[in-house]
Parts: C-alpha cells; structure tokens; sequence
C-alpha cells in the first residue's frame, strides 16, 4: 500500500457506507440492531469504508450509494457546484468518491466529482488571490480537505511572491518550535 | 463499531497545527493496543471453533469464517493508525533534528510532548544526519534559503554569552545587541528563536 | 593578479571566469532542478558533486587570499557570492535527496534500481535510517501487536506481498523543458503508461518544448537527458 502511513487516506476510508450482508457473521458486535453478538444475512447495515471495502472484495456483503452522492446532493452540485457545502457531506468528498465509486458500480460519480471540482477550483483559486477576509471565510467552511490544502498552497505562494518582491527577513524561527513565548524579564 | 478508537488518535493527530507535535497520547495509544489483543482473542477462539468441527479456516466460508475476518480486518485497521500515528510524529521529529539539531537541547515545552521511545529517535536520527555530514565534510543543515547577501544584520533576542567564536570573528551576544553575521552563522540561532533577522 | 580597483583586466576576467566554471555550475543547477521536481530519487551525481565540492574549495582559498592581501573587497564579494550560490546548490541537492530517502527508506532499500541510485554516504545513512525507525516502530507499536502482525514490512503474515511500504508517487505532473528531441511515446487514454509506438498518434517533445506531464510515462527521457525538470 503505497499510501500505507497517509494520514488523509486513512481518515477517508472511515467514512460510513450502506451495505447489505449477503452471509452472516458470528461474534462481532458490527449490526448495532442486533441483539446477538453476530450480523445475520440480509441485515443492512453502516459500515466504514476500510472495513466495507475488503468485505466486498471477498464476496460477503454488497454496497449502496452512499448518501454523499444523493440525486439530492448531485441537483444541488449541478444547480450552483460553488455554493455547495461539500464538507458537510464529507470532508474527504473527492477521496470518498474515487474509492467508492468502482465499489457500487456508478460511473456517474466519476462525473459528478470532475464537474463538481472544475468549478469550485476556480472560485478557490480565485479566493486566495483576492482575499477579502470577511466573503472569503464563510466560503472556506464549505471547502473539502483537498479543496482546503489548495487554497491554502496558493495563498502561500502568493504570500511568498509578494515577500519576493518587498524584501524583508528570510530568516525565521523554525516553525517546528512553536509560537515564541514572551522571553522572562 | 470497530476502530473507532484508532480513529480517534489518528484524528487527534491531524487536529494539530501541521508540522507541531501534540503530547503523546499514551491513554488512547494503550487503549487502541488493547483492542487489538481483544479482536486477536476474538479471532483466535472463532479459528478454534472451526477447527473443533472439523473445518479449513481459509475455505469453509460460514459465519464463524466471516466473522474471523471482519476480526482480522479490524486488527490490521487499528495496527495501520497505531502505525500512523508513531510514523507521522516521527516525521516531525526528524524535522527538528534538522532544524535544531543535535548539539543543541530541545525547549522543554517540546520535549514534553514526546513518547517514551521519541526522544531517543531523534537522537539517533540527530546523530545519523551528523554522521553523515562528517563523512562528506559538509554540512546539508545550514543555508536553508537560497543566498542573497552573505551578511546580514540580526539583533540578539536572549543572552547567549560572550566570546562566541563565529567562523570569522568572535563575539559577545548579549540581549539586544545588534552585530552583522555571516548568513550560514546566524542561520542556526534564528532559527532557535535566539535571534531574529533585520532588514531595511 | 593586478589588485586596483576600476576597470577589470582581460587577463581577469578569464581567470574569473575560469575559476566559476560555468559549466559546472549549469550542470549542478540541473541536476538540482531535477532533482526537487523529481518524486523519485534520481541517480547520483558522483562526478559532479566531486568537481563542485573541489571547486568550492579552490574558490574559499582565494577568497582567503585575497582578503589577506587586501584585494579590491568588490571582486572579493562578488567571488564571495559566487561561493555561496555554488555552496547553496550542492547543499540543497544533497539535502532534497536524503529528505527523500527519509521519506521512502524501506522501499529504496528493497528496490536495487533505486538502491543503485544512492551514493556510498547515503548508503550508509538509508541503513542507519531504517535501524532507527525499526527500532522505534518495533518498541512503540510492533512488540505490542499479537503475534502474526509484529511486521515492518507485512500487515499480517497473510499478506502476499510488502503492503506497508511507502512509495513514490510515480504519477504526480510536473513541468518539462525539451533538452535533446524525446522518443516517440505512445501515451494510453489516461496518459499513465507509454510504449514505443510508431503509430501516428504518438507524442513528441522537440527542443524548447515546455510541458506539463506525467511523470511515469517520461522517467527514461529524464535520465536520459532528453528532458530536464523545472
């Protein structure tokens, strides 16, 4: 697993999916409608994608659509993709989708989420350009992580052109220290 | 639900501000540990089921076969955050070997964030990145920043004492006192926090 | 050397120039472009960073020497400076390529191509690297995991291959500047894999070509020299 130790790929795959078991399973406390100490076949349950994902691959259960990808949730992205609050679906919005996506067998999804992002790409990198604090701050508590960490490397770069330019000390206190504390007098 | 814990401290970890350690969370760590034991026993006494009755635990697939698996899966999930967690605060650590490096003591609010077996990775990586440079002759930890002027002007932000030898002069760096560095000297110090750069 | 100030000499200009190499120069900022672009660690300069790590030296004794024998202090720093950026580059080099060893230790290790890459120094330091984290892995998490899971390399003694190794990501886009004309590639749909094609629709980078691209499809032309990184 190439991404074995990513911190944002294991998050992503925490996410919940609908399934269905297709056999059952003994001694796990996975069904919280259970009353015994197993999940029977036919039980539909919420799982995490991690634990989904390799029970599909060997044939024990089937995965549904999950509800970040909702006809609701695709009228409102086709409607105004900008405006969508994409976090509150999910955070790992995109990651989520990619790896589902082959798992359910929807091949709209891979459409949705390229659209999705063309969009809401520009409007991000217009954002960090043009920064106005007050517009700008209700429109990041929409952004997904990735969508956030692009926004974030283009004002950085922008923050470092314009320090290119102006001059000014190149020298800092390594950030990996922490915020100074006011030295004793 | 299974590996919520492990979730957890994988959270925990990415909460922080990016690049900064947080103090080890030991109590959630052992708690996680500890789970895998349980999913371990757990698996162990579904393979024994199976066996008891006479069964191949890879190809009879029934519901004790199932439920070893989703055991399995759940133990490799809590060992991948358990992993994560320890790498990834590593990664930082190796950061500080190479910004503050070994010669110099850690700021205690650092070092109290460390798990037991972090402070010694960062010597060792501390002393293998100090191996290096001596086996080369160069030293890869200065000149962080492309060169523009080879002195500069800095003002000294904590006593650090008198007669320091410098590789062009010595000198007296008493609070507050301004002096004109080669750039690959003050590097080290700015970097510290002991003294900060000056322009215009 | 003559030592007013004013004017330069012809005479010292050639013996500026000489001394700064230009060609040494170009060759290591090349390799240092390469190399910070580059997911992967590329092979090692050995010749290279010899010659620079020589040059830097001739460059400190005449800055000494000029300094002591009070030389015009403009040429001294302007000499002064041009160590400095040589200094600069070799370091940065260097030290993008033990920050990506840091970054995939177990896999160079495990992968000869890559292993073959590293210089006899950062040999030694890859080993020292995977010593440690072994070490602090084995104590912090891998002692503590039911028997079965105690791998560095395995999620569980089932696993059929190393599942827990790092990577480099082979298909991250970078920036390509056309050196010499590339090969004809054949690039499949999604531009991930090349064979040699001489079919009509392949893709040609001439001189001057200025490109964004994957980087899978084009490691060949990079080693080769065909292209460089920005």
């Amino acid at each position: 697993m190439a991404n074995y130790y990513n911190i944002d790929d294991i998050l992503a795959e925490e996410e919940f999916v609908p399934v269905v078991f297709h056999k059952a399973a003994n001694g796990v406390v996975i069904d919280p409608s259970s009353e015994t100490n197993s999940v029977e076949q036919g039980a539909k349950v919420e799982l995490p994608l991690w634990l989904a994902q390799e029970l599909y691959l060997r044939q024990a259960i089937s995965i549904s659509v999950p509800a970040c990808f909702s006809q609701r949730t695709r009228l409102e992205i086709q409607a105004d993709a900008a405006c969508v609050d994409l976090k509150s679906r999910s955070p790992y919005f995109y990651e989520f989708g990619c790896k589902i996506a082959p798992l359910v067998g929807d091949k709209t999804i891979e459409i949705l989420l390229l659209s999705a992002f063309k969009i809401r790409y520009k409007e991000i990198l217009t954002k960090a350009y043009t920064a106005v604090f007050t517009t700008t701050s209700k429109f990041l508590t929409l952004l997904t992580k990735e969508e956030t960490n692009l926004y974030e490397a283009a004002q950085a770069s922008m923050a470092a052109f314009k320090k290119w330019r102006m001059g000014g000390p190149r020298l800092q206190r390594a950030s990996v220290l922490g915020r100074k504390r006011k030295p004793l007098d | 639900m299974h590996g919520r814990k492990a979730y957890e401290l994988v959270k925990e970890f990415a909460s922080g501000e990016k690049g900064h350690l947080k103090i080890f969370n030991n109590e959630l760590f052992e708690r996680v540990i500890e789970e895998c034991n349980e999913h371990h026993n757990a698996l162990q006494s579904l393979i024994r089921k199976m066996q008891e009755e006479g069964l191949e635990v890879q190809t009879a697939k029934n519901a004790d076969h199932y439920g070893a698996l989703v055991h399995h899966l759940s133990l490799t999930r809590n060992k991948r955050c358990l992993m994560a967690y320890v790498y990834n605060r590593a990664e930082i650590i190796r950061d500080l070997a190479w910004k503050v490096g070994l010669l110099h003591e850690l700021p205690s609010e650092i070092q109290e964030k460390f798990g037991d077996s972090e402070e010694q990775y960062f010597k060792d990586h501390s002393k293998s990145l100090k191996l290096y440079m001596s086996q080369l002759s160069l030293d890869v930890n200065v000149d962080m920043v492309p060169p523009k002027d080879p002195y500069i002007k800095v003002r000294v932000l904590e006593d650090l004492g008198s007669g320091i030898i410098l590789s062009d002069k010595s000198a007296n760096f008493a609070r507050h006192s301004m002096h004109f560095l080669k750039r690959t000297d003050a590097e080290q110090y700015i970097s510290r926090g002991l003294m900060e750069e000056l322009t215009g | 050397m003559a030592s007013s100030g004013g004017e330069w000499s012809a005479e010292q200009i050639d013996d500026y120039e000489a001394l700064i190499s230009t060609t040494d120069v170009e060759l290591l900022k090349k390799a240092w472009r390469n190399e910070k672009a580059s997911p992967e660690i590329l092979p090692f300069e050995e010749a290279l960073v010899k010659r620079a790590k020589e040059q830097i030296q001739l460059m400190e004794e005449t800055v000494d020497d000029f300094e002591e024998s009070g030389h015009d202090p403009l040429i001294v720093s302007l000499y002064q400076m041009d160590l400095d950026r040589v200094q600069f580059l070799l370091r940065s080099y260097l030290r993008v390529r033990l920050q990506k060893i840091e970054k995939f230790m177990f896999y160079i290790w495990k992968t000869d191509t890559y292993r073959n890459r590293l210089s006899i120094e950062e040999e030694k330091f890859t080993e020292r690297c995977i010593r440690d984290m072994g070490k602090h892995l084995e104590e912090t998490v891998l002692s503590k995991m039911p028997d079965n899971y105690q791998s560095v390399l395995k999620q569980s003694v089932i696993s059929e291959e190393d599942d827990m190794v790092p990577e480099p990501q082979l298909d991250t886009f970078v920036v390509a500047k056309c050196e010499r004309t590339t090969r004809p590639l054949y690039l499949d749909g999604s531009r991930q894999s090349a064979g040699f094609d001489s079919r009509d629709d392949h893709f040609q980078m001439v001189p001057g070509d200025l490109c964004i691209l994957r980087y899978r499809p084009f490691q060949e032309e990079l080693t080769s020299g065909n292209i460089s990184l920005v």
